[in-house]
């Protein structure tokens, strides 16, 4: 669930919160050596008691029964008393792999997500790149590129199920223009709506991003660069974007995290039981799970996702940088 | 720096970039005006047009939307009033509001205490805690919504409480999985505060309660009120655990829009109009959070960056 949104937001009010907080930020000097003295005497540990207990009882103990499940022969008869089902060790995983169409919903879900990914990012430089410089009407502009970032994923969904009915309006202005492309929400092209729609949902992100990356960008560059004369896209190629690898890079990850978790779009554009071309990671562990009520197996297929988000997440997790040099003893 | 500084524009120029407007512009200019125009264009009519639409269709009748009208040949604004009765979404707002509202108050409430902690004493294992506020983000939500839902069908047969199927279920669900995410801004934010302040208060005699009361909450108002948002945003946003996890007594406004596209399976027209109405009104709120606090999502974006 946290996967939904938080993960892009997490970014945003990282730097919001440190934005807002900006001016008070100069006071705090270097006597971590004294500080220290006063805070290892009385610490109020037990204040993290209420928050690690709830993170505790309900992330960490359902991950690891989780885990535990997908060892059991686990299904609707056996779901009451689950304690008592058949251990079965792997013989799950064997049969998600080799029974279920598990392999192509991987396949399906990361080609999604990059596909996504690749044509979001110029789109999200592009606007922010153009909204960069002051214009009368910038802020309104701004507000706007926020909207597909703001709606709830399910009301984008909805939106879109609508829209792209046989006979809905997508199908009628494509046919003004003598375009016939068929059926969107069903066959195999319901892949390629699903790559779309995520890519009007997922854009701003980027745009977000590049734009926190472009106010790094100091003042003495664009006079340096104006002074030798360069032409603007040799500007923006070899002065300006060097600035945006890093907020790009993490927008990438956190991005690509989000679409590969990404269940609402899936499940609200398509329903359940999914075409099978739109059958990814997280709406195949649904279906297995509360459309078929193999929970055993279902649980197999959700540990196979955890181990691919497991990847971009490792990466992520050694950029950010947990800690600053002023908290007392913050030893990186 | 100065390159947001505000370009002072004579009366009569076109709204767009002008070459040479200020000569400031012109150092720090990114892109040439026509190249601007089109970009800007072109995003700007790819999100007004779907959400123009929106409007539109919710203001047309179910055929006229099936027919794929873009401009509404008869107008209503009937849907607007039939959908609080039609599938419930009268109770499934209210049901977000309770959830999502308490969820974001209570998550303020513990984040900033537990970022209080993890900011200013140091203990061992902090640093991990900190890696696992971040890792636990990213913990996909369809692994998580089994083992939860036996969890709490466990509590059920073993210890007689009734979890599934109400709003408290819910409730400690978002609860914890905004935790991570609300912790972890609130610990940003209070990076941010001096000292001193705490210094001079512990001379004084103050406590760890009291100086957790009496300065940091006065002073961290605003990272509280970001972190609360983040959490009523992914209570109200949910899909999956909430039709999973609620009767229609206690389901949420984004379950109760979900019921307008089962409708379909009928062979009647689906209720196209009803179910814009309704999407409209679920992002309502959302929406205006983000109005009303814009600024420190993107002034804090512009103004700090991404470190």
């Amino acid at each position: 669930m946290s996967s939904d949104a938080s993960n892009e937001l997490l970014v945003a009010a990282e730097a919001a919160a440190t934005g807002a907080s900006g001016p008070t930020n100069g006071g705090s000097g270097n006597r971590g050596a004294k500080r220290r003295g006063l805070s290892e005497r009385n610490r109020p540990l037990w204040m993290l008691i209420p928050g690690g207990a709830l993170m505790i009882i309900i992330i960490i103990v359902p991950l690891l029964l989780g885990i535990y499940i997908a060892g059991l022969d686990l299904d609707q008869y056996t779901l009451r008393k689950w304690i008592s089902a058949p251990f079965i060790g792997v013989g799950n995983f064997v049969e998600a792999l080799s029974h279920t169409p598990l392999l192509r919903s991987v396949w399906l879900s990361v080609s999604y997500s990059l596909l996504a990914m690749i044509v979001t990012l110029p789109l999200g430089i592009a606007a922010a790149v153009a909204t960069q410089n002051a214009f009368k009407g910038r802020a309104l502009v701004r507000s706007i590129f926020l909207i597909p970032y703001v709606l709830p994923s399910f009301v984008v969904a909805t939106v879109w199920r609508t829209m792209l009915q046989p006979d809905g309006i997508v199908d009628k202005v494509l046919g003004t223009v003598g375009v016939h492309p068929g059926l969107w929400l069903n066959g195999p092209q319901s892949y390629w709506t699903l790559v779309l729609v995520q890519i009007w949902a997922s854009w701003p992100f980027i745009y977000l991003l590049a734009l926190a990356g472009l106010q790094a960008v100091d003042h003495e560059v664009h006079e340096a660069s104006a002074l030798d004369g360069a032409l603007w896209w040799k500007k923006l190629r070899f002065v300006v974007f060097p600035y945006l690898k890093g907020p790009l890079s993490l927008a990438v990850l956190i991005g690509m995290l989000h679409h590969i978790n990404n269940f609402t779009l899936p499940f609200v554009l398509f329903g359940v039981p999914a075409p099978s071309d739109v059958e990814v990671l997280p709406i195949l562990t649904y279906v297995t799970s509360f459309q078929s009520f193999r929970f055993g197996l279902s649980a197999a297929m959700a540990f196979v996702s955890l181990v691919l988000i497991a990847i971009p997440l490792f990466v992520y997790l050694r950029a950010v940088r947990l800690d600053d040099g002023e908290t007392p003893g913050g030893t990186k | 720096m100065s390159t947001s500084a505000p370009t002072r524009r004579r009366p009569g120029t076109p709204t767009v970039t002008r070459p040479g407007s200020t000569r400031q512009h012109e150092v720090t200019r990114l892109l040439p005006g026509p190249l601007l125009v089109i970009i800007i264009g072109f995003l700007g009519l790819l999100v007004l047009i779907p959400v123009l639409y929106i409007f539109l269709a919710s203001i047309n009748s179910d055929l006229g939307v099936a027919r794929g009208e873009f401009w509404p040949s008869s107008l209503s604004m009937a849907n607007y009033s039939k959908i609080w009765t039609s599938v419930g979404l009268a109770t499934g707002l209210t049901n977000s509001v309770l959830v999502a509202g308490a969820t974001a108050v209570v998550s303020a409430a513990l984040s900033v205490s537990t970022a209080f902690v993890l900011v200013r004493y140091t203990f061992r294992g902090r640093l991990s805690i900190l890696r696992g506020l971040l890792a636990l983000q990213s913990v996909p939500g369809t692994l998580m919504v089994l083992p939860v839902f036996v969890l709490f069908s466990s509590a059920a047969t073993y210890l007689g409480i009734q979890v599934i199927g109400t709003q408290w279920g819910l409730f400690v669900t978002y609860l914890t999985f905004a935790m991570p995410f609300s912790t972890w801004v609130m610990v940003t934010y209070l990076r941010g505060l001096p000292k001193e302040l705490e210094e001079a208060a512990r001379i004084d005699g103050a406590s760890n309660v009291g100086v957790l009361f009496k300065i940091i909450l006065p002073l961290s108002w605003p990272g509280i009120v970001v972190s609360g948002i983040f959490a009523f945003l992914l209570g109200w946003n949910d899909v999956l655990f909430a039709s999973v996890m609620t009767r229609p007594e206690s389901q949420t406004a984004a379950v109760a829009l979900q019921i307008f596209g089962a409708s379909q399976e009928g062979g009647a027209i689906p209720q196209y109009g009803q179910m814009m109405a309704a999407a409209l009104v679920c992002a309502a709120p959302v929406v205006i959070l983000y109005l009303i606090f814009q600024r420190y999502l993107v002034g804090g974006l512009t103004a700090g960056g991404v470190k």
